[in-house]
């Protein structure tokens, strides 16, 4: 896969940026969490 | 650009796994959920199944129907595909390959005296990225899953977060003082020594860095772990896991014969196992090879073995702020300005949920890796609706059956906890528990009271359900960024990465052997 192939993002990540995806993945991660505390 | 694709496979990948959960859900896969014993994993199969299908089938029809424009819609469906192409590798390597080579090793083992299953670490994390490798390099990645596979990356980062909620303060304030100091120095100094020796011998930063987790701390996982910190290739992470996994195996065979030779002892070997060895399975299959007949040795080796993994979190920190400084590099620039600007935001989470998880919130304080002890009537003796009560204390035959044995045993701490055992019905306290778990293991007794044994100990033995439902969470989030992660692995790239880290690896490993192997020698008596 090459860089080129994608006009956003990277050949990584669909996300812009690192932090950007970062944020994403905190979010999944405290949704996730919060799912379990209270349902399990 | 318009990134949807034209495509029947994404609907029919879709219709595979909702054919496959109404299959396990009606009872057809019942043969070969039994042959693989993946009954544990049925629930999850349906929802997966269902959830993953449903949702590909919908996407894949809109896709081969509806005119697709540029937008954000048409950029955020299209990885759909790709999504569900790694999680349909995913299913067949976690409830497929994973306990099928499980069976394998475990079937192997008497023939040659060791389950290779277990040693090699051929678990769902390696054969998720030997899967993704053999379709990249084999048959090549379809153009319309391309796009979904960018995806895998957050699946790992999401999976990191996750992963603090297993690790918990209350658990390293119940390890012993030397082993928490003897693993600070070699996972700290180990870590040290491949950042050096890396940044000597010019290897890139993001390869110097996974290593260094690789070997400081606790293999596999740790490798995984620090990637993305340090913003690591796929071939850098492959790299790792195997110069960590030949060189545990390597020392899994060699430990045991230089203990013994050096007249080593139980608590000896179990310190020195634990901290030389790099992989959780290879410490213990060296801890069985040392003392076949008893448990001292593995408990010790884990004791030191938990302890190495719970260094995790501080080698994380550490590694952030040693990339974000590297990649900046001489130049003069205010470094609290470039943490803020730099500093990856997914191991805050990480952070975040390791402080959460220690203030008890997911599981007792006394947990230790998701389990506790608890032999309390509440949990003992359940009342259900309608007023029975459902006993889990040991009856009647099940205590002549240990009572008829209670000769075999001859060691004094064994004899006591059965005793007390026998007296009140339950196991009455950790130790008893572990001391007569020795005594399962060391077959002293037969079957039966074996069965009865094993019967006490899960009375006693809770696992925390939040942290088991992590636990899985975790597992999928792995499976999924590693197959993703295997599918960028060319046979173009290893070349490229060269043979430096296995050598480097493997430099450190030797040194961290040598030395823990030398420290434990002269500071560890067998009276710890």
């Amino acid at each position: 896969m090459t860089e080129d192939k994608f006009d956003r993002g990277t050949a990584l990540t669909i996300f812009g940026t690192d932090r950007h995806e970062d944020f994403v993945a905190l979010s999944l991660a405290v949704i996730i969490s919060l799912l379990v505390y209270l349902f399990v | 650009m318009v990134y949807s694709q034209k495509t029947p496979w994404t609907l029919v990948m879709g219709l595979i796994m909702v054919a496959y959960a109404y299959a396990v859900q009606s009872g057809a896969m019942a043969g070969v959920i039994k042959y693989l014993g993946t009954d544990r994993h049925a629930g999850e199969m349906q929802i997966l199944g269902y959830a993953f299908g449903g949702i590909a089938v919908a996407v894949g029809l809109w896709q081969l129907v509806a005119k697709t424009a540029e937008g954000h819609i048409d950029y955020y469906l299209s990885t759909v595909g790709g999504v569900t192409f790694i999680m349909l590798v995913a299913f067949i390597v976690k409830w497929g390959l994973d306990p099928q080579m499980a069976q394998w090793g475990r079937a192997a083992q008497s023939t040659l005296g060791f389950n290779f299953a277990s040693v090699m670490n051929l678990n769902y994390v390696v054969m998720g990225i030997l899967a993704g490798i053999v379709i990249v390099n084999v048959f090549k990645v379809p153009a319309w899953a391309e796009h979904g596979v960018r995806l895998s990356r957050l699946g790992l980062k999401t999976g990191v977060i996750l992963l603090g909620t297993l690790y918990s303060l209350a658990e390293l304030a119940q390890l012993g003082k030397l082993s928490v100091v003897l693993i600070g120095i070699f996972v700290l100094g180990s870590v040290g020594v491949v950042l050096w020796i890396g940044a000597r011998r010019g290897l890139p930063n993001s390869m110097t860095g996974v290593l260094s987790a690789g070997v400081g701390v606790c293999g596999v996982s740790a490798a995984v772990a620090a990637a993305p910190v340090v913003q690591a290739k796929s071939t850098e992470i492959a790299y790792t896991i195997g110069t960590v996994l030949m060189f545990g195996v390597v020392c899994m065979f060699v430990f045991p014969i230089v203990g013994k030779s050096l007249g080593m002892g139980y608590i000896q070997f179990g310190a020195w196992a634990g901290t030389g060895i790099l992989n959780s399975a290879q410490v213990a299959g060296a801890a069985l090879a040392f003392q076949p007949n008893g448990i001292e040795t593995l408990k010790v080796a884990e004791i030191f073995n938990i302890t190495r993994v719970l260094f995790l979190p501080i080698i994380v920190l550490w590694l952030a702020l040693w990339y974000v400084k590297r990649e900046v590099g001489a130049q003069q620039v205010d470094i609290g300005q470039v943490i803020f600007s730099k500093f990856p935001v997914f191991v805050l989470g990480f952070i975040l949920m390791f402080a959460l998880s220690s203030t008890g919130i997911f599981a007792p304080a006394r947990h230790y890796q998701g389990a506790y002890f608890d032999n309390s009537d509440k949990i003992m003796l359940k009342t259900d609706k309608d007023g029975k009560v459902h006993s889990r204390l040991l009856g009647d035959k099940d205590l002549e059956v240990l009572k008829a044995e209670a000769e075999k045993i001859k060691r004094d701490d064994q004899k006591a906890a059965l005793a007390r055992l026998l007296e009140n019905k339950k196991l009455m306290s950790i130790e008893d528990d572990d001391t007569l778990r020795g005594a399962v293991n060391a077959k002293i007794f037969s079957k039966p009271a074996n069965d009865v044994l094993t019967k006490a100990h899960r009375a006693v033995r809770h696992t925390a359900p939040k942290i088991a439902m992590f636990r899985d969470l975790i597992a999928w989030f792995f499976t999924f960024g590693l197959v993703g992660l295997g599918m960028q692995i060319t046979m173009a790239s290893i070349k490229q990465a060269g043979g430096q880290p296995l050598v480097i690896g493997s430099i450190v490993g030797v040194i961290k052997a040598v030395g823990s192997l030398i420290v434990v020698l002269l500071m560890v008596s067998e009276s710890i």
